[in-house]
């Protein structure tokens, strides 16, 4: 990491509030984070996990009914052919977004605020994937047979899959952008799991620390080595983060159907994945900061720049939604006219206006300073827009194709409890990670914090290096 | 299997001799494999030939002159006669291995030519079902013949010398079954065969005995009618003999092969541009003729929603309109016209002004047909006939129709002597008197009263259930017989299979309760022989005659049949309109459910009404301003009552068109035992069952009908209708019935959707490609390189939207040869019902009283096909020849295909559908594959019979010829709107169909090329008449 002692303190700006409150000595950062690791989990947690676990439970229950009965225990129909499955594959990929973009692209523009939050938010994005993940296996009629989708060498003669298939792309972006984020999480983690070893000399938890953090001895060369992997590994995350939704984008966008079929797709989901993502990690953080007791950790000064970060992200979104109807009424394209209007009117006309209002109208609060700093009412402002995220694509998807070319074939949609105990399940999924993440591994990164902690009164160098090591 | 061979020891056989040695060998303690399996084939024989119960008799294959009958995994076509009503159809009937599987049409047929209505390819439905009785029951309980005939026998000899005895059929125009019934009341004084049909013409015969002096139908022309005018006869769909009058009646619309020439350019065909609008017709005349056809009618019928110009009218005013029409057709005939004044109708004079010169100008070439069960009505349709020359010319009083014959004041009578009492001996067959006439509870209770009632029903209805004895009559494709359904037409049936069961035909039970039995191969070559071989001169030799009928499937011989008499005219008008009447209902037979006996036939029971779209229910429709009136929306409840306290209560559903005094109601439905359909569909955790409240499919509606006025009342006056606050999904296939989007979301300044396009008939003379709209492709051809060369066939498929009624016959066909599951009432109600050809149904103009038109639409197999890019693992491909290729097998279900399909014509198996029922999985196309869950399907173009005619002609050597090979869709349209071929083969009918002015494709502008062409529309009508 860079010298954390040169912050500009010209009289032009106010000097800023220090990154990290509380005046903490970096024994105290390894100590304080730590400790949820070592102690026995609140009871908060345990309320956090069994919520978590059961809803995980109902949704393993769900589908394994679904994949047992057939996809019919869906609402979908001719017509509707994606609905929850791919809404919440598309949802769960974009809030998995966030976690690189901080990691990644704020290392690389050297933004120090993000150590706080870079871990979890790294974890988040892997949990994330994860439960996108599991969409587009659940999704298919026989799913036992998704390894078809793999280009493995097989001896059913020219079969292949089908390089033109915007699924097929699907599959490698998703799958380099878990094996991606995972490394840089684990690489992330390599001195903060060498710190854990060196605090116990004994159990179990040591012996993993002490495999998985390879050999660290926290001598010049080793952090040497490791900075520069990490950079590089940032620079490799760094496209992905934008090649992953706009792969995405491309499902819908190479097709012909109307309310698919749109150039302004890529850009466009980038920005809203990057927009749920934000608004994921804030919620997370929030909660978090109280429950874990991170105040010192996560300050006002994080939640500040993250209402920005998201609030510049929701004014792009808000810009693509009025793109996309100028485009429709500009183009002269009766049937990409009708979806626009039919989206604003129509029988799903109530979920369009939830994730207008969630996504563009409500963020708008975030001008204003007061707001930014009352962490209520950010908390609640991130849910608005995870929920209204979550509309978007079902938007997209499911009023782009309930009424397309002929009128013959318009049908409605309504999710069946199978689908929303499915949702409930993939909600499960991540927390029960999120919560087993937070009992068992440092939540912030000790070793990057340190890095930022620059309040006077603290030990020395020499003292954080001992430590580490 | 206690002792194995000894491996070690074993000999090998070289011939059959050394077989033999073997075979001597010592035999081994027990029972060795060979052994085992001798006697397990033996015992399988044994079984199977112990289920043989009827002697096996010889039937002759048609259009062929193979004589083996059986060659095995080939499929044969027999020449038959279609049992699924009256109307008597040619059909051929595919056998494969000993069973038929798939009906279709006979096309040198002179009724049916060619075509099979759904009804009728449903049947191998029937004759697969389960609970189709197997064999007699006496008392509720299985018996075997000889002691139900001992039984009857002593029954009757009970019989004191008044005794009424009598036969109940429904209209049968078997020569056979005729004879066979008239020998056997020959027995007793007071003996007589009652016809009874369902749903009764019976006003139509007295109407000629009155005008004519004998009950007699004439048989309907209406392919020598120039002008077509219909008053509430759906005889597209429901009336009489449909197959026959959709093909006549497409015959008389027929327009010839006109091409476009483009002024600059050599291409042909496609949409026309702007500078070609005016440019004259290559070829074909440019005055085609084209018969023009009014409909005047109370509710949207099959037939009023292609008709050129169709009149809402309440059928209490169509006898005041038809006596406007003939007053007006009278003073132009120079006859007196009304001796009293009209009351003036809802429709204006200057209509009726410029239909009576119409009709006179046309007479000779005029017909006027009238669906009303109403005596004078009908009578002054045949005075109107009569004035404008119609019989003889239009209409065929001398070869005249025998398929309906029904007497609807014997009838009543019988019901009469029933109630009184009288009726001594009851035999019923094939018609259903307790569920579908008039006071059929009241029946039920008198038919406990009478000593002997015996049942002929093929299963447990009503009738039966209240039946001593139930004699089982044979399935028609399982047992031999005839008809007459034109005089002078005797059209044979043989059977198919060995039969199933135990059953017997009605010919034969007959035969053998008038003591003089016989087979019934034998009493059938006996009428032949002693009916129809002396009317000919063709043939000298009787077997010759016989074989050649066998083979031919009909016999066409000299009407034995009196010329009938015009006795004047005379005509009683009826003078003023029917006021104060209120909202009366109209009770209908159901396109796909004719009458109560098919109501437990899944195919039918999901083939959606080519009108409402509506699956496995009937309901009331009622027009948009009656429902806004009732504040009833679709799928609630109602109650209908009339004044003596009938009540009958279903869902309503909204249909636009109808009249708005009118509610109408579809027959044949809440047929005991439909309860068997609750777990037709996918049983999950959400499922709804298929059948209502009742536990039944639908309501029955028949106790509504009355007698009065000598016939059975089709409509009643002063029903009144209320809410009861429940509501009952109706399952219905489309949502959205009009061709424009909804006015909330339609983007300002658009035009309808150019997916059907129409012209009118002037316009069609002036310009070929009128109707097209603007041409909107760039003509410059692609960027791309075309990946597809298409050097050898290329298959395309033409739909002439002005020949397809939407009958939707297709569907039937369809699913017969491919395999398609029946999914049940909720799956439908989730949209997703399984047909791969599905008709689309457009309203177009005014929503109370809108023009209609029907698309036929599958799978369009594109040259750009969005679903191939899709698919990840290639499971959807394009063959060499233009096939959209579904690979199931390769598929793993995610749907995008159908997503991206612009027609929506890709179908998802969302469950694995029901496939448990051994007796009916013999239906099963052996050729097609049937689908697990989790997979996508569609049309498949009938890629096997395109594959089999393709080898067939490798085999003889021979190019593949034009016609060689046709779909199942295309086999058994009534009105050949369908045409399959190699586009590439310049000469064939398709590559015409495709160059023709009309053709265009649907969603041309997505540029996804598809295969299927549709020729545009046209109505004989102008713009204004025909709503265009």
């Amino acid at each position: 990491m860079s010298s954390p002692h040169h912050e500009p303190s010209s009289a032009l700006y106010p000097p800023e509030p220090p990154l990290i409150a509380g005046h903490k000595s970096l024994g105290d950062v390894t100590r304080e984070i730590c400790q949820p690791l070592e102690g026995r989990p609140t009871r908060l947690w345990w309320i956090g996990f069994i919520v978590a676990a059961s809803a995980l439970l109902l949704g393993v229950v769900s589908v394994t009914y679904q994949i047992a009965t057939g996809i019919g225990v869906w609402g979908l129909n001719k017509t509707v052919g994606w609905g929850f499955d791919i809404t919440n594959f598309v949802f769960w990929v974009g809030i998995g977004h966030a976690g690189t973009l901080i990691s990644a692209v704020l290392f690389l523009f050297r933004q120090k605020w993000r150590t706080s939050v870079n871990r979890a938010a790294e974890a988040m994005t892997l949990f994330a994937v994860m439960c996108a993940g599991i969409f587009p296996l659940i999704h298919m009629g026989r799913p036992w047979l998704a390894y078809w989708f793999a280009p493995y060498p097989n001896l059913r003669g020219p079969l292949w899959i089908n390089f033109k298939s915007p699924l097929v792309w699907d599959f490698f972006a998703i799958s380099t952008y878990f094996l991606v984020s995972a490394l840089f999480w684990y690489f992330g983690l390599i001195p903060d799991l060498a710190t854990i070893r060196d605090r116990n000399r004994r159990g179990l938890r040591t012996k993993i620390c002490r495999a998985l953090s390879l050999g660290w001895n926290g001598s010049a060369r080793t952090w040497h080595r490791y900075e520069t992997v990490y950079l590089l590994l940032a620079g490799l995350a760094t496209p992905l983060v934008f090649s992953v939704h706009t792969i995405v984008s491309m499902d819908f966008a190479t097709s012909v159907i109307p309310g698919w079929h749109t150039t302004i797709f890529p850009p466009y989901f980038v920005a809203g994945a990057i927009f749920s993502g934000l608004a994921m990690v804030l919620t997370l953080m929030l909660v978090a900061r109280k429950t874990m007791r991170l105040e010192h950790y996560i300050t006002a000064r994080h939640v500040d720049t993250m209402c920005k970060l998201m609030l510049s992200m929701g004014c792009v979104v808000g810009l693509a939604y009025g793109t996309e109807f100028f485009i429709a009424f500009y183009s002269g394209n009766p049937y990409e006219q009708f979806v626009f209007l039919n989206r604003a009117a129509g029988p799903f006309a109530p979920a369009y206006w939830t994730m207008v209002i969630c996504n563009v109208v409500i963020p708008q609060v975030l001008w204003l300073k007061p707001v930014r700093s009352n962490f209520a009412a950010v908390f609640v402002v991130s849910i608005f827009v995870n929920i209204g995220m979550w509309f978007e694509r079902f938007v997209i998807i499911v009023t782009s194709l309930h009424r397309d070319y002929l009128p013959s074939s318009w049908a409605t949609y309504f999710p069946t409890i199978i689908e929303v105990a499915t949702l409930i399940g993939s909600f499960g999924l991540f927390f029960t990670c999120f919560l087993l993440f937070c009992r068992f591994v440092p939540v912030i990164a000790m070793a990057e914090v340190k890095g930022v902690l620059h309040a006077p009164g603290h030990r020395s160098d020499v003292a954080q290096k001992g430590e580490a090591a | 299997m206690t002792a194995p061979h000894d491996t070690t020891t074993a000999k090998y056989w070289k011939s059959p001799a050394a077989r033999a040695g073997l075979r001597e060998e010592p035999p081994l303690p027990g029972v060795n494999r060979r052994g085992f399996l001798e006697a397990a084939g033996f015992a399988t024989s044994l079984v199977a030939l112990g289920g043989c119960q009827r002697a096996p008799t010889t039937i002759v294959p048609a259009l062929t002159n193979d004589t083996d009958n059986v060659r095995p995994g080939r499929a044969r076509s027999f020449a038959t006669t279609c049992g699924g009503c009256a109307a008597g159809c040619g059909m051929l009937a595919t056998v494969r291995d000993g069973r038929p599987l798939k009906m279709e049409g006979m096309p040198e047929h002179p009724l049916s030519r060619g075509g099979l209505c759904a009804v009728g390819q449903a049947q191998v439905m029937e004759l697969y079902d389960q609970e189709r009785l197997r064999g007699p029951l006496a008392a509720g309980k299985a018996a075997t013949w000889s002691e139900v005939d001992a039984r009857i026998a002593a029954a009757l000899a009970k019989i004191p010398a008044s005794g009424a005895v009598r036969v109940v059929t429904t209209s049968t125009s078997s020569p056979t079954l005729r004879r066979a019934i008239a020998a056997f009341l020959k027995r007793f004084p007071d003996g007589r065969h009652v016809e009874a049909d369902s749903v009764s013409v019976s006003a139509i015969l007295d109407a000629h005995a009155a005008t004519h002096g004998a009950r007699r139908l004439p048989r309907y022309r209406f392919d020598k009618a120039n002008v077509i005018v219909s008053f509430g006869a759906d005889f597209l769909g429901t009336w009489i003999s449909p197959v026959e009058f959709a093909a006549a009646w497409k015959s008389g619309r027929a327009l010839p092969h006109r091409e476009v020439v483009h002024e600059h350019g050599a291409e042909a065909g496609g949409a026309a541009d702007a500078s070609n609008a005016h440019a004259p017709a290559k070829t074909g005349r440019t005055d085609a003729a084209m018969s023009h056809h009014v409909q005047f009618e109370s509710r949207m019928t099959l037939t009023g929603s292609n008709a050129d110009v169709r009149h809402r009218l309440h059928p209490g005013e169509m006898g005041l309109v038809l006596s406007h029409l003939l007053h007006r057709v009278a003073r132009l005939a120079g006859e007196s016209g009304s001796p009293t004044p009209l009351a003036s109708p809802s429709i204006s004079a200057a209509v009726l002004d410029a239909l009576a010169s119409r009709l006179w100008e046309n007479r000779g070439k005029a017909l006027v047909v009238c669906g009303a069960n109403d005596v004078p009505t009908q009578t002054l349709v045949n005075h109107l006939s009569q004035l404008l020359d119609a019989y003889g010319n239009t209409l065929d009083v001398d070869r005249p129709s025998q398929q309906l014959r029904g007497d609807d004041r014997e009838t009543e009578a019988l019901a009469e002597e029933l109630a009184s009492g009288k009726v001594a001996a009851l035999f019923v067959a094939d018609i259903d008197l307790v569920h579908d006439f008039p006071g059929g509870e009241a029946i039920a209770k008198d038919l406990s009263r009478v000593p002997l009632v015996v049942s002929l029903a093929t299963r447990m209805d009503d009738t039966s259930a209240a039946s001593r004895f139930v004699c089982p009559d044979e399935h028609p494709l399982a047992s031999w017989g005839d008809a007459e359904p034109i005089a002078g037409l005797f059209s044979l049936r043989q059977p198919m299979m060995q039969p199933l069961g135990n059953a017997r035909s009605a010919i034969e039970s007959f035969a053998a309760w008038s003591g003089s039995g016989g087979t019934v191969l034998s009493l059938v070559r006996a009428t032949w022989k002693e009916v129809a071989f002396p009317r000919q001169a063709k043939e000298t030799d009787f077997t010759r005659f016989w074989d050649r009928a066998v083979h031919d499937g009909f016999v066409e011989v000299d009407a034995d049949i009196e010329k009938l008499a015009y006795r004047g005219f005379d005509p009683q008008y009826v003078a003023a309109a029917a006021t104060g009447k209120g909202v009366a209902v109209v009770l209908h037979p159901q396109i796909a459910i004719p009458s109560s006996r098919h109501a437990h036939n899944p195919w039918l029971q999901e083939l959606p009404d080519p009108i409402t779209k509506i699956t496995w229910d009937n309901c009331v429709t009622l027009s948009p301003r009656l429902a806004r009136e009732l504040g009833v929306a679709d799928n609630d409840v109602v109650s209908l009552k009339i004044g003596d306290g009938v009540v009958l209560e279903l869902p309503a559903f909204i249909q636009p068109g109808q009249h708005d005094d009118v509610a109408a109601i579809a027959l044949g439905y809440g047929v005991r035992g439909t309860d068997r359909f609750a777990r037709v569909g996918p049983q999950w955790l959400e499922g709804r069952s298929t059948v209502g409240v009742n536990g039944l499919v639908g309501v029955n509606a028949a106790p509504l009908l009355r007698f009065g006025g000598g016939v059975v009342q089709y409509v009643r006056d002063n029903v009144q209708i209320a809410k009861t606050g429940r509501r009952h999904t109706l399952a219905t296939t489309q949502l959205h019935d009009h061709i424009e989007v909804p006015a909330n979301v339609a983007p300002p300044g658009s035009k309808p959707r150019d997916i059907v396009q129409e012209t009118t008939l002037d316009e069609y003379h002036q310009n070929p490609a009128a109707g097209a709209p603007h041409a909107h492709h760039a003509a410059e051809g692609e960027l791309w390189p075309d990946d597809h060369p298409y050097n050898g066939h290329r298959w395309g498929m033409a739909i002439d939207l002005n020949a397809c009624s939407g009958c939707s016959a297709c569907l039937i066909a369809c699913q017969a040869e491919n395999n398609v599951p029946v999914v049940g009432r909720d799956e439908v109600a989730r949209h997703r019902e399984m047909h791969w050809i599905r008709i689309d149904r457009y309203y177009t103009g005014d929503d109370d009283d809108p023009a209609v038109v029907h698309q036929p639409m599958m799978c369009q197999h594109c040259a750009n096909a969005p679903c191939e890019t899709v698919c990840p693992v290639l499971a959807t491909v394009h063959s060499s020849e233009g096939l959209n290729q579904q690979v199931y097998n390769r598929c793993v279900g995610t749907r995008y295909c159908a997503n991206n399909c612009p027609y929506k014509v890709r179908r998802f198996n969302w469950f694995d559908y029901v496939h448990d029922d051994a007796l009916a999985n013999l239906a099963l196309n052996p050729d097609v594959t049937v689908r697990m869950r989790g997979i996508m399907e569609k049309c498949s173009l009938c890629v096997k019979r395109i594959q089999e005619g393709k080898i067939e002609a490798r085999r003889l050597g021979i190019p593949l010829a034009d016609g060689a090979i046709r779909t199942a869709c295309q086999q058994s349209c009534p009105t050949n709107a369908i045409v399959f071929g190699d586009v590439n083969d310049a000469d064939s009918a398709i590559a015409r169909a495709m160059s023709d002015a009309r053709r265009y494709s649907v969603l041309e502008e997505l540029n996804v090329r598809p295969s299927i062409g549709y020729l545009r529309k046209v109505r004989n009508a102008t713009r204004e008449e025909g709503d265009v």
